[in-house]
């Protein structure tokens, strides 16, 4: 009996765990559902930009040994421009009839990216500055890594001030009905190419906040992170809901709570089975997602 | 107020206006008639610089609007009212009617607040679906909605494509006696119709498009009706002759 409540607590222990860092995924998920819901496109090399924007921020931290916030910041910053490069590249020259193009282009773009940062790092992980990382929080049989803590919350206000500034502002009105109706959109005085910029900065400053929550739970940036967080913003944003930025939230914190369970179970070599499982039954019995559109 | 000169405008190398001239004057309803394909729609477009017109000018009290951005075209006092009323349907109403002032938004707070009431005044089913996605409302609601998001703009000069079209005659007459109110409180209007027998109701003066050129010109009266409506229609020996 008591071996059965200690494995209970553990497999609890294991979802909080995953919920906490589960909020990185959301975040990786909110920016591939921005730039969906703006352009309707996807955009496969975001995940790529955001940690090549992480990876810019070590210049600070191994070069100019900046404390850890300037890091983050210079991660957050470097990610934004490099959305922006990514929108150049692969979006703003290519005809928006023309969908294979631009899909292809960030393709080529994540590829490129990644060249870029395993050749300059010779391919082997580099540190990555660390909160807290000895500190843990007791709740009676419970514990959790402040670390995971601080990224949850983070995560949190960061999504906060993304939702304030997509229903709250100007410019969020217009990311908004651009989508729904560009010519409507233009004839009401709004740029089209400065709202899907912008959009992309916005959505790169989110990955360079989650690349830097990434690397610094681990304390490694490694190459062989980029497919893993591809993959599952990609997986976040479809079981969410394509374009839906609450189930974006929602399907983050879902699939980083079961991939911990399915670590406990069945180990890591087993875990993104299950994770791509997860999508496949979403994509067959739910195609919309959580909280997405029935027409999306 | 409006001066449109030579316009050609073309899809690849198929030209659709082949050199488009009229007028729109200041106070006054202008009217366009013309059969589907004439190049209405790419006309207003064309006008409003979602299309690049080829050749021509388009002026707007004397300023040349060619090669003008959009919203460059709208802050100087154009606003057009899309074919199809194009309102943003996943927003609320009160947000797309402040996308129709999006230009003054950080620097007018005041005056977008007070053109808002003023839409709701003129159209009390906007105020009671206020809140409501604009995807829910009927079409004549959207059409409403889809003027009064024009409005917002603050337009010297208001063009409408087609506001009539797919509606039900009483929202129709709803809308032409809108058009002629805001007409009488000052706006220039330029609409674009099918529905010629309502157009001539209201219109001072009307031009007449077939195959991408005007072919009539003149004041409700000048021609029978009868053969207007045929050649709204139709396209009539007018052009076929060309």
């Amino acid at each position: 009996m008591a071996d059965f409540w200690l494995e209970v607590a553990d497999i609890t222990q294991s979802a909080m765990d995953g919920l906490l860092y589960g909020s990185t995924y959301a975040l990786i998920g909110i920016g591939f559902t921005l730039i969906f819901g703006v352009m309707r496109k996807v955009n496969i090399a975001f995940g790529a930009a955001s940690l090549a924007g992480t990876y810019a921020s070590l210049v600070a931290f191994q070069v100019l040994h900046a404390p850890a916030i300037v890091v983050f910041a210079v991660s957050v910053i470097a990610s934004g421009v490099l959305g922006y490069v990514v929108y150049l590249t692969c979006f703003r020259f290519i005809a928006a009839s023309n969908e294979l193009g631009s899909l292809l282009a960030t393709i080529g773009m994540l590829l490129f990216l990644d060249e870029v940062t395993v050749v300059s790092t010779q391919g082997m992980p580099m540190p990555y500055p660390v909160l807290f990382s000895d500190t843990m929080l007791f709740f009676g049989p419970f514990s959790l890594r402040s670390d995971l803590l601080l990224v949850f919350v983070a995560s949190v206000v960061c999504t906060g001030i993304l939702l304030a500034v997509i229903y709250r502002t100007r410019l969020g009105l217009a990311t908004r009905v651009v989508s729904q109706q560009p010519v409507a959109a233009l004839l009401c005085g709004i740029s089209v190419p400065r709202t899907n910029a912008t959009t992309f900065v916005l959505s790169g400053f989110l990955g360079g906040v989650a690349g830097s929550f990434i690397a610094s739970s681990v304390g490694l940036l490694s190459p062989l992170l980029l497919i893993p967080v591809t993959l599952k913003g990609l997986v976040v944003t479809v079981i969410g809901g394509l374009g839906s930025i609450p189930g974006a939230i929602v399907a983050g914190l879902l699939v980083g709570l079961l991939e911990n369970v399915f670590l406990y179970f069945r180990g890591v070599t087993e875990r993104d089975i299950y994770v791509m499982l997860l999508l496949f039954i979403f994509l067959a019995v739910r195609p919309r997602g959580l909280l997405g559109r029935l027409h999306a | 107020m409006l001066v449109i000169e030579n316009i050609v405008t073309a899809y690849g190398k198929i030209e659709a206006l082949r050199g488009v001239s009229m007028e729109a004057q200041e106070g006054r309803i202008t009217c366009l008639l013309g059969p589907n394909g004439a190049g209405k729609t790419t006309l207003m477009y064309t006008v409003a610089g979602i299309l690049h017109a080829r050749r021509g000018s388009v002026r707007l009290q004397g300023q040349e609007l060619v090669g003008k951005p959009s919203s460059e075209i709208v802050r100087r006092g154009l606003a057009l009212v899309p074919e199809n009323r194009l309102t943003f349907p996943e927003v609320s109403v009160r947000e797309n009617l402040i996308a129709g002032a999006y230009l003054r938004l950080t620097r007018d707070k005041a005056g977008v607040a007070e053109d808002l009431e003023r839409q709701l005044v003129r159209f009390p089913r906007l105020r009671e679906r206020i809140n409501q996605d604009a995807g829910t409302l009927s079409g004549g609601e959207q059409q409403m909605l889809a003027v009064a998001r024009a409005l917002m703009a603050r337009p010297r000069i208001l063009l409408m494509d087609e506001p009539s079209l797919g509606l039900a005659p009483l929202v129709v007459e709803e809308i032409f006696r809108t058009i002629h109110e805001l007409n009488a409180e000052g706006v220039t209007v330029l609409l674009v119709e099918q529905n010629a027998h309502m157009a001539l109701q209201i219109a001072h003066h009307f031009y007449l498009l077939e195959q991408g050129r005007i072919t009539f010109s003149g004041v409700p009266g000048a021609l029978q009706e009868d053969e207007v409506i045929h050649r709204a229609y139709l396209g009539g020996s007018g052009a076929s002759s060309h």
